[in-house]
């Protein structure tokens, strides 16, 4: 008996495993040294120029590898015309490798540069900087002045957000649920925008062959189903009582925003690492302003219950400080590829809370086509649009 | 889990300011300017013995042909070879599918006199049809557009009295023209006046570039391919002697090509085919195939540059340099034998 079932188990993984068997020997087959059939076409080399600094006399180019096949970096040009220029650690690149483009160049702030790289079979990839600045110097002044930006951007709107707290205590059921569909509004709107915000970094800085779409969608479902399964662990498992549940739901919100927050961050870091600093600006006051909605987002839920003061900030703390982390991360080490994982992690994050908002005023009401939950969405998305435009 | 946050990505952030200095090396670049570097130096700095052409030799390489005589006409006879499947490296780390005559870019450099009868045995190893069309005075069916050679193998004989006196480019004339000039089919034919010009230290220019990624814009330009050759291997002339150069202008895609002289001036016969020159200057504008001849002295000793003045061209490499030395018994010369 035991063996018979032995048997019909070694059976099992044998039929899982045969196919994959064949696969790999169809696969040895199309590349191995014997094989000639896939020996057409032509595959053409290709780099991309991920990021230009402009130091001291100097033009720091970073280009990576992003072709099928391994390149050979033969020439620097700065406006096309040619530089001398060294090339760290050296100028054969294998694929996805990154070198560092070093051109002697007194450029002059402000104006505009085109950084050319030229390839051993002569053809040239371009990057067009609207005007040049000079490259921030990463030291701890620098990164101080991140965290206050940080504060400001995140962790100051989410607080100030949060003091509306007792006003949404005080309101009627229909009035509450208003709130909590204006949250789902405030949330759906901010995944979108991050999804975007990705398909944009991925389009300026990404080879086709990265498929930079599929990444960011991919990550995102990833992160709503991965947060979605364990916070129904959690919420299934404890114990919760009629309190503390809205707390989890809380706090999932502000870890939510948390993610989306860093990926704010992010594009504050790196506007003023890339030496955008109008844009920087503009991007400081709308995120402050923008942010103070999240703060009604984290209120919402918690209305209803007596939540002690000292969890409500931490909420707040959750959701703003990675704002901080994040333009430390864009500001020093800013590269596309960190930007879109955490621009799809913070929109899968987000996707899940509204989900969860959204089925718990279902359990409560039984019914979503209320008046207050549909304007409560239309009028989130509006506040969101609007104040975005000042981003 | 807050503080573990801020504190693990505060060590992420503050360890990038005390990242390790590497091993540097410094190198001097072909612009002067001091790099170092613990990597590869990309420098469009060629050194003579990697140079496949090789443009110090090109300049003073004139090819006068297998010399006959018949009815008292000196016949001159060449062989070229055309190919079209040449990988050359035509700046240092770029290589380019350049098309030959005879194994270069330009092709060699062709002389007779007034007169003679030239006579060419084209073969065509190449993969496509190819031709070679003389600048100036033949019959029709010797002008090389219409009597395409055929690839692998093909034969043709071009025959024609040299003429008129001056200097002329050559290149293969099938379509698409652009393409088969742009890649290197061109070279320079010069016929000289029966009595001869007053003797002289003489070079050949073409001026031309190359459009290594296709966008109908040239990415290097020089003067004999390879761009900055001179201006690394300066061209060694001396005081008190005349120098003439063949110019001879075959940049595609742009409109427009010049040659500007520093420190001195030259007397300049359009297409070289009068003895009165037609204007003293240090500048010239050349459109495609436009070409002449540039006759000057220089008094004093020193580098002079030479380069096109659309400084554009000249920073894709189409700058050298005249080395002038000092040569204090050169007064004057009388007579150059023509026929070597």
């Amino acid at each position: 008996m035991k063996i018979k079932k032995n048997y019909s188990k070694v059976k099992t993984i044998a039929s899982g495993i045969i196919p994959f068997g064949f696969l790999v020997i169809m696969i040895l087959y199309l590349i191995g040294p014997s094989s000639d059939l896939l020996e057409f076409g032509v595959s053409l080399p290709e780099i991309t120029i991920e990021k230009i600094e402009f130091v001291d006399s100097e033009i720091h180019v970073t280009v990576r590898n992003t072709g099928p096949i391994p390149v050979k970096i033969a020439m620097a040009d700065v406006n096309d015309r040619i530089q001398s220029a060294a090339i760290e650690p050296d100028k054969s690149l294998e694929r996805f490798e990154t070198a560092l483009v070093r051109i002697p160049f007194s450029w002059n702030e402000a104006e505009p540069y085109t950084i050319g790289i030229t390839l051993d079979d002569g053809v040239r990839f371009d990057k067009f900087i609207e005007a040049a600045t000079p490259a921030i110097k990463s030291d701890y002044k620098l990164a101080g002045f991140f965290a206050i930006i940080g504060t400001y951007v995140g962790i100051i709107p989410v607080m100030i957000g949060l003091l509306w707290l007792p006003f949404i205590k005080r309101i009627g059921k229909n009035k509450y649920n208003f709130f909590l569909a204006l949250t789902i509004g405030l949330l759906v709107f901010l995944g979108i925008d991050a999804m975007l915000e990705g398909f944009e970094v991925s389009k300026e800085n990404f080879s086709t062959n990265f498929n930079g779409e599929l990444l960011i969608i991919t990550i995102t479902l990833l992160s709503f189903l991965g947060l979605y399964y364990s916070a129904e662990k959690l919420t299934s498992r404890t114990n919760l009582t009629a309190s503390s549940k809205p707390l989890a739901i809380g706090l999932m919100i502000a870890i939510g925003i948390g993610l989306h927050n860093l990926g704010e961050g992010l594009a504050i870091g790196a506007a003023i690492g890339l030496g955008q600093v109008a844009l920087s600006t503009f991007l400081i006051v709308g995120f402050a302003l923008h942010n103070t909605t999240e703060g009604i987002a984290i209120a919402s839920p918690l209305a209803k219950t007596k939540s002690p003061i000292s969890k409500i900030i931490i909420l707040g703390l959750i959701a703003g400080s990675p704002a901080i982390l994040g333009t430390w991360i864009g500001g020093f080490f800013y590269s596309p590829y960190t930007a879109i994982v955490f621009l799809s992690i913070g929109a899968g994050a987000i996707f899940q809370v509204a989900l969860v908002i959204l089925k718990w005023l279902y359990q409560s009401e039984q019914k979503l086509v209320q008046a207050s939950i549909v304007s409560g969405i239309g009028v989130g998305m509006l506040i969101m649009y609007l104040t975005s435009i000042l981003v | 889990m807050l503080s573990a946050i801020i504190g693990v990505s505060t060590i992420i952030v503050f360890s990038v300011f005390s990242e390790a200095q590497l091993e540097p090396k410094v190198f001097v670049t072909h612009s002067g300017q001091v790099i170092q570097t613990s990597g590869d130096v990309l420098d469009p700095l060629y050194t003579a013995s990697t140079v496949e052409f090789d443009p110090g030799k090109y300049l003073r390489d004139f090819n006068y042909g297998r010399i006959s005589e018949l009815n008292g006409q000196t016949i001159r006879e060449f062989t070229i070879i055309a190919e079209d499947d040449k990988i050359q490296e035509i700046s240092p780390g770029v290589f380019y599918n350049v098309w030959t005559f005879n194994g270069t870019v330009p092709g060699p450099t062709i002389r007779a006199t007034e007169g003679d009868l030239v006579r060419i045995h084209f073969i065509n190893n190449g993969s496509k049809s190819h031709t070679m069309h003389f600048h100036g005075i033949h019959p029709a069916e010797m002008d090389g557009v219409f009597e395409a050679v055929g690839p692998g193998g093909g034969q043709f004989t071009y025959e024609f009295e040299a003429g008129p006196v001056g200097v002329h480019p050559y290149h293969c004339h099938v379509m698409p023209l652009e393409e088969h000039i742009s890649h290197g089919l061109y070279g320079v034919y010069i016929v000289d006046p029966k009595e001869g010009r007053p003797s002289a230290d003489e070079m050949v220019m073409v001026l031309n570039g190359f459009d290594t990624d296709f966008d109908t814009e040239n990415n290097f330009y020089a003067a004999n391919s390879i761009p900055f050759y001179y201006q690394h291997h300066p061209i060694q002339i001396k005081t008190n002697e005349l120098i003439r150069i063949y110019v001879v202008n075959m940049v595609e895609f742009d409109p427009i090509n010049n040659f500007h002289l520093h420190g001195n001036l030259y007397n300049y016969y359009p297409t070289g085919t009068s003895t009165v020159p037609s204007t003293y200057t240090d500048m010239i504008t050349l459109s495609q195939t436009e070409r002449g001849i540039m006759e000057f002295k220089y008094d004093y000793p020193g580098k002079y540059l030479f380069h096109a003045h659309k400084v554009e061209f000249s920073e894709k490499g189409w700058v050298g340099i005249f080395l002038v030395n000092d040569n204090p018994d050169q007064k004057s010369q009388t007579g150059i034998d023509y026929e070597n």
